[in-house]
């Protein structure tokens, strides 16, 4: 899926009501959408790492491997903090972690890996 | 004053009120306590004032457990023992380290942390040390540049390493010794025995042998071994002419628990770009760094998980890199030169320039205690050396504790630095893969400790919390044979504390 799709895909699964199964999330879901796939872990291990935890992350999880689902479990964690940023540091606080290709990782910002490897598949 | 043991006639007896066996860092420490006192001490050291290679081959000796270095080129055997070639890592002992751990079959030593702190703080100047402190704060004070990573204390701390020079004991100490009237230093003077009263209760004497043949004899009122882990539990074990198992060895536990901090590459942080201002906390210069930070875990997260002490270090690398482990990177052959170097005053080729822009990138390696364990042992091998000893044979085993702690410590670190924006942590595979063999990085730091532990129960110890051998009223043993758990420092700055306050009970005893 490239980035012109996913972003159309975004902006369907909005109208399609997706916000409604993560009514309470976030206020701006489709603009989150979009933010989503661009985890703050990029600048940390650059591209090409996040992009293949994020092939892990949907190898390790297959029920999670599109843009619906991702955005879906993304969103729907509780409780739901100020922020994307917010929602990584209280994965890692209370031990919502993965190891992936190596990394630990926390399970909202492997899902965003996933969503950016979807981007570029 | 010094003498060669070659020249004396053959048969030579030497006698003292004390006889320290072996003329390394906690020899050396012990002997120069005494100069100057009313008591004539004897040491005793198999090798000469400079490197030999016959002396150096008697520590030669078989592995035959887990994959170890060439026994003869892990010790040094000349005056000044193998600070010949340390590299002059100083940390101390943490108080979990003396506990005993339920989790830790095998833990516990019979002094707390709070005992060895004097002798930590008198130890400091001998290894030409700073000041006795190792709080990351207290080196931030006298460098506000650096700076420790956020981390929850609950959780991770960092953990302070000061540098020696490093002292070369025998070059450092050798003028000391050798112009003090009451302290005999007789080189080329290897102890091939000792030798027990018939009741097993006392030490009557020492045989002492050159390699051109003599063989003398010393006599004391107390005696010490610093020979050094493996040594220490050879010599007792070939003291076997009056009790067939060697001495100190009524519940054999002499050779056994032999440990090595396990010392290998485990994985990679990449710091958050936010986090480059903390890295010269962390980062090493050979020859100018006093002190750095390496990452460690809290004694609670490690109750928690029920896994062994760690200290973690942070090498800048690149992604593609591979690290190499101590045993990879430090060659016999590399060892040599850099004895070579050192012995003639070249200070080596320059060290790199640090790079312009603060690493993002490091490597992980990891310095881990080794669960104590019995089956982890020095033996005597059938094979003897130039003076009819027999040699020593390394059975290096390690338990499903050992290897456990690395994944449990990485995971931890992986979601503190994590959640504090740090940064991210990469565990290597061999990390994930509990069941596999251990990866060829397996490697130790040249540290070995624990043949002749310390316990107040002489059928869980070799000595007492004293170092007194039990069952054996005047000897005693020196150095890191006698620590029961190896914590994740380097050995010795704790050994030569040790050796400190040994020597001022033998103090009080002779008085």
């Amino acid at each position: 899926m490239n980035r012109r799709r996913f972003l159309g895909v975004s902006a369907a699964s909005a109208l399609a009501g997706l916000v409604g199964s993560t009514r309470g999330a976030s206020a701006n879901v489709a603009i989150d959408l979009e933010a989503l796939a661009q985890p703050a872990l990029l600048s940390i291990i650059g591209p090409k790492t996040v992009h293949t935890i994020g092939l892990r992350y949907r190898a390790r999880v297959p029920a999670e491997s599109d843009v619906r689902a991702l955005h879906a479990a993304i969103l729907t964690a509780r409780p739901w903090p100020a922020s994307v940023a917010g929602l990584v540091e209280q994965d890692f606080a209370i031990g919502r972690t993965i190891v992936l290709q190596g990394w630990v990782v926390s399970v909202t910002e492997a899902r965003q890996c996933a969503l950016f490897s979807l981007l570029s598949d | 004053m010094h003498i060669d043991a070659r020249t004396l006639p053959n048969g030579s007896v030497l006698e003292a009120d004390l006889c320290i066996v072996g003329a390394g860092a906690a020899g050396i420490s012990m002997a120069l306590e005494w100069i100057g006192s009313r008591h004539k001490v004897l040491l005793l050291e198999g090798g000469g004032l400079d490197y030999e290679t016959a002396m150096q081959d008697l520590y030669r000796g078989e592995s035959v457990g887990l994959p170890y270095y060439p026994l003869q080129a892990a010790r040094l055997h000349y005056f000044g023992g193998t600070t010949g070639h340390w590299a002059g890592f100083c940390s101390t002992l943490d108080p979990i380290d003396f506990e005993k751990r339920e989790w830790v079959p095998h833990s516990g030593w019979p002094i707390r942390r709070e005992q060895l702190d004097p002798f930590y703080a008198r130890a400091q100047p001998l290894l030409e040390l700073g000041p006795y402190e190792y709080g990351a704060d207290d080196w931030q004070r006298r460098d506000p540049t650096l700076v420790p990573l956020p981390l929850d204390p609950r959780v991770m701390w960092t953990k302070i390493w000061q540098f020696s020079p490093p002292t070369r004991f025998g070059a450092r100490y050798r003028a000391a010794v050798i112009a003090a009237p009451n302290v005999h230093l007789y080189t080329h003077a290897n102890v091939c025995e000792l030798v027990a009263n018939e009741s097993l209760q006392s030490i009557e004497g020492l045989r002492v042998r050159t390699l051109d043949g003599k063989e003398h004899r010393a006599r004391a009122r107390y005696y010490v071994l610093a020979c050094c882990s493996i040594q220490n539990a050879r010599l007792l074990l070939a003291s076997n002419r009056r009790t067939p198992a060697g001495l100190g060895n009524a519940y054999d536990l002499v050779g056994r628990f032999f440990m090595e901090h396990i010392e290998i590459p485990t994985g990679n942080l990449a710091l958050a770009p936010s986090h480059a201002a903390h890295t010269k906390m962390y980062a090493l210069e050979f020859g100018r760094t006093k002190a750095r930070g390496e990452l460690a875990l809290s004694a609670a997260v490690q109750r928690e998980q029920r896994i062994l002490n760690a200290t973690v270090s942070l090498e800048p690398g690149g992604p593609d890199e591979v690290a190499q482990s101590t045993f990879q990177w430090g060659t016999p052959d590399r060892l040599a030169a850099m004895r070579e170097r050192d012995a003639h005053g070249d200070a080596g080729p320059p060290a790199e320039p640090p790079p312009a822009r603060a690493p993002l990138f490091f490597h992980l390696m990891t310095r881990q205690e080794q669960a104590p364990n019995p089956a982890s042992r020095v033996l005597l091998s059938p094979e003897r050396d130039a003076l009819d000893m027999p040699r020593a044979k390394l059975d290096w085993r390690l338990t499903a504790l050992d290897r456990r702690s690395f994944r449990a410590f990485y995971e931890v670190m992986g979601r503190e630095l994590g959640r504090r924006g740090a940064g991210r942590v990469r565990l290597l595979d061999w990390v994930t893969r509990d069941e596999d063999p251990w990866p060829s990085t397996l490697s130790g730091g040249w540290h070995h400790m624990g043949t002749t532990r310390m316990h107040e129960n002489p059928r869980l110890g070799v000595v007492d919390a004293n170092c007194r051998v039990h069952g054996l009223g005047n000897l005693y043993v020196a150095g890191a044979s006698v620590y029961p758990t190896g914590g994740a420092a380097n050995p010795t700055l704790t050994l030569v504390a040790v050796s400190l306050r040994l020597s001022d009970h033998l103090k009080r005893t002779l008085a």
